[in-house]
């Protein structure tokens, strides 16, 4: 791929970081021209000293210092497992549903009305079922990314051109190899898009089942920042999410185009 | 000077020594809402006979029915009544011993010019040299060994064509099912792909049930040319074509036998 090297395609590329840059040097000029109170927006630089203080554990104060690892591990690990079960479930449920009108029938009615369901009223629910931790945090997760997956695969899986399905056959493929050769494949794109809204509102829902007195996680340090009143810890939380968040997206993407061949050949 | 038309009565059928595709007293209706109520007859009592190495042509008017018996004799409807035969077997499922070109671009996007054409190979006891050596010579014999790496988005649309016949023919089924595959092609890239199609004919010798609704192609391709009647469809007539091969467009002859079934076709 020697395009990527062009300068044109760098440029192309330079331009996800303009906005970013933007909204870091108003934030600058508000900090510097004293026009927003440093208790409300602090200084893009005690930001990152907080930033480094919590990912290196030197100076800063204690309590947050060198707690980034920990936290990360934590966080990731419960958004891995939440996703990974609502792929797990949503994927198969989304390709039958889309395939077969009795299976979509049978749970099409209910999966519809339980996503019109706020995820944060599940979150009383999950207290008392699950109580306060890891449990709790993944099956939100899960819950949440179940929807988009499942949709979308389901309406992949339902819109694949029949004839690829009827070329398959008179060439001797069966249902099972079909399904993994044809279909897919075919729906490939569907499902790309349901993985990554999935993946991306893990990270939400993450946040909100860290809320509630875990002691680590991304989302347990913006809480106990807000406690102590720490708004520099706060907008290192977001910051260090959005980064991850998106590093996510294009690892999951990376990973989807290295294991197949209709994500890496997508139009 | 008028044309000597053989006009052969569709009811009799072809002596069965030789046949390879049998038809018998087809029928099929579809539903025209959704809860059945209403149903239109689509096939009515078709019977048809097609022998080996033979290409016959099913000719009629957009609606009259012929892509619904294709996809019967594929296997992917099932008939209301009336059964196909071939070599004797009854049909009841799509295989690759009566395989399809479609009309439109029916190459899976996701897979190289090379591995659309050894898709269908993946299933057969080959070993890996004996496939690709396969795949090679196909490539070869519809002009695109150039091409092999190239995915169907790359290509022409003629081009497609080719592969979709590639990809086919490596099966090396009893049968070939043809559905309209030229008729999204430009004039040129159509009369280009009729040669080939006569030419792998030629080497392969296939039998060929070639569905158009273009009388001249009809005439050029057939051994004998189905003229099918619009609703409910059924062969109204059916003509052999004694021109002999390799056939000229632009003859006296050629031009009488279109003019002759597009005259009949008028009033099916």
């Amino acid at each position: 791929m020697k395009r990527l090297y062009d300068s044109g395609a760098w440029a192309h590329r330079a331009l996800g970081g303009l906005l970013p840059a933007l909204l870091l040097l108003l934030w600058l000029t508000a900090a510097e021209t004293g026009m927003v109170a440093p208790y409300l927006l602090p200084h893009p630089k005690d930001v990152l000293a907080t930033a480094a203080s919590y990912v290196f554990g030197h100076g800063g104060q204690a309590g947050f210092a060198g707690r980034f690892m920990d936290d990360f591990t934590a966080s990731i690990t419960r958004v891995m497992l939440g996703f990974g079960l609502a792929v797990l479930v949503g994927l198969p449920l989304g390709i039958l549903s889309g395939r077969l009108a009795l299976a979509n029938r049978l749970l099409g009615t209910t999966i519809n009305a339980l996503r019109a369901v706020p995820g944060i009223s599940w979150l009383p629910l999950a207290l008392v079922w699950f109580g306060i931790g890891l449990k709790t945090t993944v099956f939100l997760v899960a819950l949440a990314a179940f929807f988009p997956i499942y949709l979308n695969a389901e309406a992949g899986a339902r819109q694949v051109n029949p004839t690829l399905l009827r070329a398959g056959a008179m060439m001797g493929v069966r249902r099972l190899r079909g399904t993994f050769a044809i279909l897919l494949p075919a729906a490939m794109p569907n499902i790309i898009t349901g993985l990554r809204l999935g993946l991306g509102i893990s990270w939400a829902y993450l946040v909100l089942g860290e809320l509630t007195g875990v002691h680590n996680g991304l989302g347990a340090v913006i809480m106990d920042a807000r406690m102590l009143g720490r708004i520099d810890v706060i907008m290192v939380g977001i910051i260090f999410i959005a980064v991850i968040g998106r590093l996510c997206d294009v690892g999951l993407h990376h990973m989807l185009r290295f294991a197949f061949k209709s994500a890496r050949r997508l139009p | 000077m008028k044309p000597k038309l053989k006009i052969v009565s569709s009811q009799k059928g072809a002596p069965a020594a030789r046949a390879i595709l049998e038809v018998e007293g087809l029928s099929k209706g579809f539903a025209t809402n959704t809860n059945g109520a209403g149903r239109i007859l689509v096939l009515n009592d078709v019977g048809l006979t097609v022998r080996k190495g033979e290409m016959i042509c099913i000719v009629g008017r957009s609606g009259c029915g012929k892509s619904t018996l294709l996809n019967i004799l594929a296997g992917f409807l099932s008939p209301d009544r009336g059964c196909v035969r071939l070599g004797g077997r009854p049909v009841d499922r799509p295989a690759p011993d009566r395989c399809v070109v479609f009309q439109e671009d029916a190459l899976f996007p996701w897979l190289t010019v090379r591995e659309n054409i050894a898709f269908g190979l993946k299933v057969r006891a080959m070993s890996r040299q004996e496939k690709e050596r396969e795949v090679d010579r196909f490539l070869a014999l519809v002009g695109l060994t150039e091409f092999g790496s190239y995915l169907p988005a790359e290509i022409s649309g003629g081009m497609k064509q080719r592969v979709a016949l590639a990809r086919v023919l490596i099966l090396q089924p009893e049968v070939l099912l043809m559905d309209e595959p030229f008729a999204a092609l430009d004039a040129q890239t159509r009369e280009e792909m009729q040669d080939l199609l006569l030419h792998l004919w030629a080497k392969l010798a296939h039998s060929i049930v070639f569905v158009t609704h273009d009388v001249g192609e009809a005439v050029l391709l057939a051994d004998r040319v189905l003229l099918f009647e619009k609703a409910p469809g059924r062969v109204k007539e059916e003509i052999a074509i004694d021109l002999p091969r390799p056939r000229e467009k632009d003859t006296e002859r050629y031009y009488a036998l279109c003019r002759a079934i597009t005259s009949q076709m008028k009033r099916a």
